[in-house]
């Protein structure tokens, strides 16, 4: 019972011969052969160029979401926001594009950056003041912001935002050239530089984490508060920095979403990516390192899903089963071992 | 004028709240019991597909519910399973389960898309209706409010005025304390996390087959893991619950009624405010008081990375 998140290592992509069988089960029971299914899914997600692109495309939100769970959770705070700080990111964001529409690259890209960034925080901070200050629990907190961040969002495309030349679609202007992440390409694989960004920013927190002072001053605060207190940590500044850090990561996912991918404002902007960065972040044992494969996994299982849904006829419900089955078992393997080991 | 405009108001609230009330109860016994599932809004999904689709099928929404309420039984004992069996991170098997829930009633509810159900006979000229003064109120309810307010004051009574209440509320605060009285945790935690799970599947039930008597991908709209965030604003208390579920459920008349009426605000505007009212009163209600002591202890170790 007194496990602490990440202390079972949960080995990425799963070369556990276990691992997909509630998977077959699921597909067997519903008459599709599943060994051809699973040949689909990697071809789906990583059969071409093309399909790699979609996958990483897919990655990229979901691991800018799945570090803005990990950060708090290595303070010992439980964030479910990531979903609404995307959202609202991204809203923040394309005020500045609404503003400075035709600006040079050099101009409207970094202030759109730094709106989204302050966006993102201030959906983060929010949580984090409360939980600091008053001691409201910041699950629950994050979880009433999701939808308020995703309304908002409706409210501004529905209503103020919304442009007249979209023939009644609610979305925004199309975003400009310059307002979007550069695209980066090697051969036939192209992504944008939100990619690199995502990669760094988990190398440089795992840095940070592992290897600085404000890494073991996290991990005092979440395995013991009074000794961190009597070092002089003040709990109040970690927490709403932390969390606004975090949501400050998630609204990148929401500008690469909303620019790179959608190129409009519009109600839908994630997939829930702000859950599945949840997911991927707990599979990793809040491990930055470990986020980055199990990110690209998902990417790739959702970008499969799409593909099932064209060639297989299967509804993208499937995806999500199967993702859900996917978690189900690296958690509950994982938890196995973890106790057959400490039996031992 | 003013009075009919109440009353219409506290039955839209009570209709809306009905399903919200039955989660929070559903949650409450759970984490009472010292376990967290945040799988809720996965539960009510399936509850509310398996009881739609029963409804459908037999035309009984009496028998709607029952199957909406297994359905989440099962879909709950998957959480036991992974939390009381294994020891998985409760909050994250808690968000696998919703996935799941998600996923199972989207994939088995494609085809109850668009489909009608009669649901039940309307009450507005039973008996009830016939009272004098608040009859015409009590008509305008739905049987599934009644069985929430019976519910309620059932788990109330049980767990403030029964011996295994006592023992139920026991595991919650303290396991060693429950093995002293010769108690096994866990088995009470399973009875905690199935009894959740029978009350949330019967909460999406009541969603699908009395309220909206349709069957929608995702027609839960956040409304489970609302509850779960109502349940601390309740204080893990089934008496508080009804206050609580009443405030969100006037929240969302009111949107839905200044809708109606052509206010100027918008109405995503206003959508906000099934989640900002809560989020309001929770920290009023956090403000002045000792905090984490209405708390299960044994929850508080979950919160703070624990499991």
């Amino acid at each position: 019972m007194g496990r602490k998140p990440g202390a079972a290592p949960v080995r990425a992509g799963g070369r556990d011969s276990r691992l997909p069988a509630p998977c077959i089960c699921f597909f067997y029971f519903n008459g599709y052969a599943p060994l051809e299914i699973f040949r689909q899914i990697a071809l789906g997600a990583f059969g071409n160029a093309f399909s790699t692109n979609t996958t990483l495309a897919k990655s990229i939100p979901i691991l800018f979401c799945a570090l803005a769970t990990a950060l708090p959770a290595r303070m010992g705070l439980v964030s479910v926001g990531a979903e609404g700080q995307l959202y609202f990111g991204a809203l923040a964001g394309t005020a500045a594009v609404l503003s400075l529409t035709t600006a040079p690259f050099w101009q409207l890209f970094p202030a759109t950056l730094a709106l989204t960034l302050m966006g993102g925080a201030l959906w983060g901070a929010i949580p984090g003041i409360l939980r600091a200050g008053l001691g409201v629990n910041e699950t629950i907190v994050t979880i009433l912001m999701n939808y308020i961040g995703i309304q908002l969002v409706e409210y501004a495309v529905y209503g103020p935002w919304k442009d007249a030349g979209n023939l009644g679609w609610p979305a925004t202007i199309a975003f400009p050239q310059a307002a979007k992440f550069p695209t980066i390409a090697v051969g036939a694989f192209s992504s944008n530089w939100a990619l690199v960004l995502a990669v760094v920013l988990a190398l440089g927190l795992h840095l940070l984490v592992e290897r600085s002072r404000w890494g073991t001053a996290l991990a005092l605060l979440r395995s013991n508060p009074r000794v961190a207190r009597m070092a002089g940590l003040s709990y109040v500044t970690h927490a709403i920095a932390v969390m606004a850090l975090a949501g400050s990561f998630a609204g990148l996912a929401g500008l690469v979403q909303t620019a790179n991918v959608q190129n409009h404002l519009q109600p839908d902007i994630s997939s829930g990516y702000g859950y599945v960065g949840f997911l991927v972040a707990w599979l990793a044992g809040q491990n930055f390192l470990r986020i980055i494969p199990l990110a690209l996994l998902m990417g790739g299982l959702l970008s499969a899903g799409d593909a099932l849904q064209l060639f297989a006829q299967l509804p993208f419900a499937n995806t999500v089963v199967m993702q859900a089955l996917l978690f189900i078992s690296v958690l509950g393997v994982g938890a196995w071992r973890e106790k057959r080991r400490s039996a031992t | 004028m003013t009075a009919t405009l109440v009353s219409n108001l506290l039955s839209i609230a009570l209709l809306t709240s009905t399903p919200v009330l039955l989660a929070m109860l559903g949650e409450t016994l759970t984490e009472r019991t010292g376990v967290i599932n945040l799988g809720v809004e996965g539960q009510m999904l399936v509850g509310a597909a398996a009881g739609f689709a029963a409804t459908h099928a037999s035309g009984n929404p009496w028998l709607g519910l029952l199957v909406g309420a297994l359905a989440g039984t099962l879909l709950s004992s998957i959480h036991a399973l992974l939390c009381l069996a294994l020891g998985v991170n409760q909050i994250a098997s808690g968000l696998a389960i919703l996935f799941l829930g998600n996923g199972l009633s989207s994939f088995y509810g494609t085809s109850l898309v668009g489909q009608q159900i009669d649901g039940f006979h309307s009450m507005a000229h039973g008996w009830l209706a016939l009272l004098p003064g608040i009859g015409p109120f009590l008509g305008q309810l739905t049987p599934t409010v009644y069985l929430a307010a019976f519910l309620l004051i059932a788990s109330g009574i049980f767990l403030y005025r029964t011996q295994w209440g006592l023992v139920w509320r026991a595991a919650g605060e303290s396991a060693d304390a429950l093995r002293m009285l010769g108690k096994r945790p866990v088995a009470l935690r399973l009875a905690g996390v199935l009894v959740g799970g029978l009350l949330t599947g019967l909460a999406g039930a009541a969603l699908s087959v009395d309220y909206t008597r349709t069957w929608v991908e995702q027609m839960t709209a956040g409304r489970g893991l609302l509850a779960v965030g109502l349940v601390i604003v309740a204080r893990w208390n089934p008496w508080l619950a009804l206050p609580v579920a009443l405030i969100y459920g006037l929240a969302e008349a009111l949107s839905l009624r200044l809708q109606s009426a052509g206010a100027d605000l918008s109405p995503y505007l206003l959508g906000t405010l099934p989640y900002l009212v809560p989020l309001i009163v929770l920290l009023l209600t956090y403000r002045g008081s000792q905090r984490a002591n209405a708390m299960p202890q044994e929850l508080a170790g979950v919160f703070r990375g624990m499991a």
